[in-house]
């Protein structure tokens, strides 16, 4: 069986070394990324696109929100499950995530349970993964 | 022009509490004794500037071991196994966890910077025009920490830090 791949989109490399832990526990394929275009430009060059995306908000080049807004306006790409990971916790950022088309919300400090736990939610956590 | 912040030294706590539970100490068994001093020493300090509606900055400064420590503990490596690089990623994104939660406490329209690393002491980028307003100083087993919020005293904006 093809493992469920994600893509883990943060501008910091500890951050991103913390998710991919988390997503490689659970079985995924992680994917790295350092910012939204460059995220772009690698899911352009993909030839199964990577069932879920772990996308911070503060990022140069491309922020995570302009990802999400670009991501959803592409029909190759709308299968993508988008979860936001990041320090933006205000109430109106997270409404402006989420009616971009997010489909969950992250905020950091997070623990790996937690994590976890959001990604049982969205169905994307294989029965008997270490929780 | 900056309000009136109030983020104080219990919510800084509380989010230090977090940091801690989530990254640097997940078992529970190495918390953040506080000291209470602020004029403790540092060797290496991370920092997140906030501009809009309050402006300033958070730091974050420590020790070079507890940063090594910290780097370790984030990235699951050995201490031994900690690079310069792994250490300098570790800082700014512990600066960028804590100002992202003081930026929300703040009134809308706020911007958070990207962080800012010097593996150098804190006093040696004091920033200009500035006022420490709250901190929470401790020994992380045994090595100084403190994360502090420093407001800028003009309504000069970010200069850069």
């Amino acid at each position: 069986m093809t493992p469920m791949r994600a893509m883990v989109i943060d501008d910091s490399r500890a951050m991103r070394m913390i998710l991919k832990r988390i997503v490689t526990k659970l079985s995924f394929e992680a994917v790295e990324a350092g910012d939204g275009k460059e995220a772009l430009d690698l899911l352009a060059d993909m030839t199964e696109v990577p069932e879920l995306a772990l996308i911070d908000w503060n990022m140069p080049n491309m922020n995570g929100l302009e990802f999400v807004v670009k991501v959803r306006a592409d029909p190759r790409l709308r299968e993508m499950t988008l979860v936001m990971v990041t320090t933006e916790s205000e109430q109106s950022q997270i409404v402006r995530a989420l009616a971009a088309g997010a489909h969950e919300y992250v905020i950091k400090p997070f623990t790996e349970g937690a994590m976890i736990e959001k990604l049982a939610l969205l169905g994307l956590v294989p029965t008997g993964a270490n929780s | 022009m900056s309000v009136e912040v109030e983020v104080d030294e219990n919510d800084l706590a509380e989010m230090v509490e977090q940091v801690w539970e989530s990254y640097l100490d997940p078992e529970g068994v190495s918390p953040l004794i506080p000291t209470y001093d602020e004029n403790q020493p540092s060797e290496v300090h991370s920092s997140v500037s906030i501009t809009g509606s309050w402006s300033g900055h958070i730091v974050y400064a420590s020790s070079r071991a507890a940063a090594q420590r910290a780097a370790a503990a984030f990235l699951a490596m050995e201490q031994d196994e900690v690079s310069e690089e792994d250490i300098s990623d570790t800082l700014g994104e512990l600066a960028n966890i804590v100002g992202g939660n003081v930026k929300a406490m703040l009134p809308p329209g706020s911007h958070l910077s990207l962080p800012q690393v010097s593996l150098a002491p804190e006093t040696s980028a004091r920033f200009p025009n500035t006022q420490r307003i709250s901190g929470v100083y401790g020994l992380w087993e045994g090595e100084p920490v403190s994360i502090s919020m420093w407001q800028s005293s003009t309504d000069t904006k970010e200069e850069g830090a």
